[in-house]
C-alpha cells in the first residue's frame, strides 16, 4: 500500500466527499433534516405552554435538547447503514478492489457522515438562534460551545454506529447504538448508585459488578450535555470543551479501531 | 513476467449463517493467464466463478491455495493500482452522476484532475454514455450501469482487466461495442480476464479458456486445444447438387443434407476429402466452402459440466 500521507489523505478525501454528496442528495436525509429543523422551530409552540417567566428557559432547554437528540437520531439512522448498505448493494465490490486500504474506506465514510452532521448542526443551530431572536430571548453566552458539544456527542454515536454496522444488520446496529447511547446518558446515575450504602447495587454483588463494568465500557454521554449550565448561566469554558473533545476522540478512536479490525478481516461473499 | 494471473490449488469453504453447515464453493481451481491474453472463464451458475474472481480481487481470502496477480498478492496497493475490475451486476451510488463516480475512483488512484477530466470524457464516449452525463445513476438502466461499470474498470488505464459477466444486460449493439472494446484492449497489449454465459462471444474473443464446474477445473487451454483442430471430418458446402444419391455413394461421405434452397452440406472423412472434392468439381458443382468439422464450445461446455442446467447457450 502506498505509504505517502498525501496519497492516503486523497483516498480518504475521495470516499468522504462521495459519502457527503450521496447523503446530501438523498431524499430520506433531506426529509430528516427538514423534520429536525421543524422540531427546533416547534419549540416556539412548546414554550407557549410554559408560564410566562419560564418561556425563555423552555426555548433554550428544548431547543438544545432538540438539536442534540436529532443529531443523535441522524447519526444512528445514517451510521448504521454506512457499511451495511454498501455491502448489501455490493458497491463495496468496486471500491475495495481499488488501491485503497479498508481502514481508509471506513475513515472516509466516517468523515463524510461527520461533514453531513456539521451541515445539519449548522442548519438546526441557525433555526434555533432564529427562534430565540424572534421570541426576543437573549442568546446564551455559551450557545456556540453547546452546539459544538452536541456535535461531539453525535460524532461519538456515529463512530459507535459505524462499529456495529461492520458486522450487524441496520436494525440490530440501531438497537445496539441507541441502547449504548441511553445507557451512556445514565452513567452519572449509576455512579451515584455505586456510592450509596444501601440499594440494589449493594444488595446484589452481581448487579454491582455489572454497573461497574458498564461505567468502564460505555462512554458517558452527559459529558456533552450543558443545558443546565446554559439555563443557569454557568460558564462553559473552552477547557471543558477541549476535555470533551478529547473524551470523544478517545472513545471514537477505540470504536473506529475495532470497526477497522472487524472490517479488515471480513470476507465479502 | 511469465504469467499475469496464477491461481494454484484455490479452495474456498463457507459456513452457512444459520446451520453453520460447511459449503465448498470452490474445491480446487488452478490456472494461469499470460500477458496480453483474452482469457475466458466459463462455468454454469454456482460453479465457483464469481468466488474465484472475488478471491483474485482480494474481496475474500482463500481457505487454501495461492493466488498471484501481476506478481503480487490480491489487495496489495501496487497490484490493485494496475487492475480494473467489473463485478457481476454492478451497483453504484444512486445519487451520483457518472462523471462524479469516475472522479471519485480517479481520486482514489491519485490521477491528476486534468488527466482525469480527459480520461473521463474519453471513457464516457467509449462506453456510449456521453448523453447521460447529467443523469443520476439511480435513473440508469441495467445496460447503462454495465457500461459505467466498464468505464470505472478502465479509469486507471489498467494492465489487467477482470470482468465478471461484462456482456450481461447489454442489448446486441451494446454487446458488439463491448466486444470491440475488449478486442481493442487486447490490441493495446492489455490482459483481459472475463467470465461470460454468452458462449459465442467467448469463442469469438478468447485466446484461452478455463471451464470450471462444481468448484473444479474441467478443461483449460486454447480453443484449438479444447475444440480440437477437427473431429477427423470436414464440412463441405456445395451448390448446384441435384443427384444426391450418387454423392452419398462416394467413399468417405458420411452424410448429405440440404441447408438452403440451393446448398447442400456434406460431412466427409478427412482422409477422403480431397477425392470427394475432386469428384464434386469434375461434376461441375460449385464448392461454397470447406472447413474443419469442430465441436462447438457449447457442446464442449455441456459435456464438461455434465450437461449442467444453468448455461444460457446464447450461440
Amino acid at each position: 500500500m502506498s505509504g505517502s500521507f498525501g496519497g492516503s489523505f486523497n483516498r480518504i478525501g475521495a470516499i468522504a466527499r462521495n459519502t457527503f454528496t450521496e447523503a446530501s442528495r438523498n431524499r430520506a436525509f433531506i426529509g430528516l433534516g427538514i423534520a429536525a429543523i421543524a422540531l427546533v422551530v416547534s419549540s416556539m409552540a412548546i414554550s407557549g405552554l410554559a408560564v410566562s417567566d419560564q418561556r425563555a428557559r423552555v426555548l433554550v432547554d428544548f431547543g438544545l435538547f432538540a438539536v442534540s437528540l436529532l443529531l443523535v437520531v441522524i447519526s444512528i439512522t445514517m451510521g448504521v447503514i454506512l457499511v451495511f448498505k454498501e455491502v448489501d448493494r455490493k458497491t463495496f465490490y468496486v471500491v475495495l478492489t481499488k488501491p485503497i486500504r479498508r481502514a481508509e474506506v471506513l475513515a472516509g465514510k466516517l468523515l463524510g457522515l461527520l461533514s453531513v452532521l456539521v451541515v445539519t448542526l449548522f442548519l438546526m443551530g441557525l433555526a434555533w438562534v432564529l427562534v430565540l431572536v424572534i421570541r426576543d430571548v437573549a442568546l446564551p453566552a455559551d450557545l456556540f460551545k453547546a452546539l459544538i458539544l452536541a456535535w461531539l456527542q453525535a460524532a461519538l454515536v456515529t463512530s459507535l454506529a459505524l462499529l456495529f454496522s461492520t458486522f450487524a444488520s441496520p436494525i440490530l446496529s440501531g438497537v445496539f447504538t441507541f441502547g449504548v447511547f441511553i445507557v451512556g446518558t445514565m452513567i452519572p446515575v449509576l455512579q451515584d448508585l455505586l456510592t450509596l450504602t444501601k440499594g440494589p447495587l449493594v444488595a446484589s454483588p452481581a448487579m454491582r459488578v455489572l454497573a461497574e463494568g458498564t461505567i468502564k465500557v460505555v462512554p458517558d454521554m452527559t459529558v456533552f450535555n450543558v443545558s443546565k449550565e446554559l439555563i443557569l448561566g454557568i460558564p462553559v469554558t473552552w477547557h471543558y470543551v477541549s476535555g470533551a473533545f478529547f473524551y470523544c476522540l478517545g472513545w471514537s478512536a477505540l470504536f473506529f479501531a475495532l470497526a477497522v479490525l472487524i472490517f479488515s478481516r471480513r470476507d465479502f461473499n | 513476467m511469465e504469467y499475469i494471473i496464477e491461481v494454484e490449488g484455490f479452495k474456498k469453504h463457507f459456513r452457512t449463517v444459520m446451520t453453520q453447515r460447511k459449503v465448498e464453493a470452490v474445491k480446487d481451481v488452478s490456472f494461469k493467464v499470460k500477458p496480453g491474453e483474452i482469457f475466458g472463464f466459463l462455468g454454469p451458475n454456482g460453479a465457483g466463478k464469481t468466488t474465484t474472481m472475488k478471491a483474485m480481487m482480494g474481496l475474500i481470502r482463500p481457505t487454501s491455495g495461492t493466488i498471484r496477480i501481476l506478481g503480487g498478492s490480491p489487495g496489495q496497493y501496487a497490484v490493485m493500482s494496475r487492475v480494473g475490475f467489473l463485478p457481476e451486476q454492478p451497483y453504484f451510488y444512486d445519487y451520483l452522476k457518472p462523471q462524479e463516480l469516475l472522479h471519485t475512483f480517479g481520486r482514489i488512484f491519485s490521477i491528476p484532475r486534468s488527466v482525469r477530466e480527459k480520461r473521463i470524457d474519453e471513457l464516457l464516449r467509449v462506453v456510449g454514455l456521453e448523453d447521460a452525463r447529467n443523469k443520476t445513476l439511480r435513473k440508469f438502466s441495467k445496460g447503462m450501469l454495465q457500461r459505467i461499470g466498464i468505464a470505472q474498470a478502465l479509469i486507471n488505464d489498467p494492465e489487467l482487466i477482470v470482468l465478471d459477466e461484462p456482456l450481461s444486460g447489454l442489448d446486441p449493439i451494446g454487446r458488439k461495442e463491448v466486444i470491440d472494446l475488449l478486442a481493442s484492449l487486447k490490441s493495446q497489449g492489455k490482459t483481459v480476464f472475463f467470465s461470460s454465459h454468452i458462449l459465442s462471444d467467448i469463442e469469438r474473443l478468447c485466446d484461452r479458456v478455463v471451464i470450471i464446474d462444481k468448484g473444479l477445473v474441467k478443461a483449460e487451454g486454447t480453443l484449438e486445444q479444447l475444440l480440437g483442430s477437427g473431429s477427423g471430418e470436414k464440412e463441405i458446402l456445395v451448390g448446384g447438387l441435384k443427384d444426391v444419391a450418387s454423392v452419398e455413394l462416394l467413399a468417405g461421405v458420411k452424410s448429405v443434407e440440404v441447408v438452403g434452397s440451393l446448398v447442400h452440406r456434406l460431412v466427409v472423412e478427412n482422409a477422403q476429402a480431397d477425392e470427394v472434392l475432386m469428384s464434386l468439381l469434375k461434376a461441375g458443382l460449385h464448392i461454397v466452402s470447406v472447413s474443419d468439422q469442430r465441436i462447438s464450445l457449447e457442446s464442449l461446455f455441456i459435456s464438461q459440466s455434465g450437461g449442467g442446467p444453468a448455461m444460457e447457450a446464447t450461440i
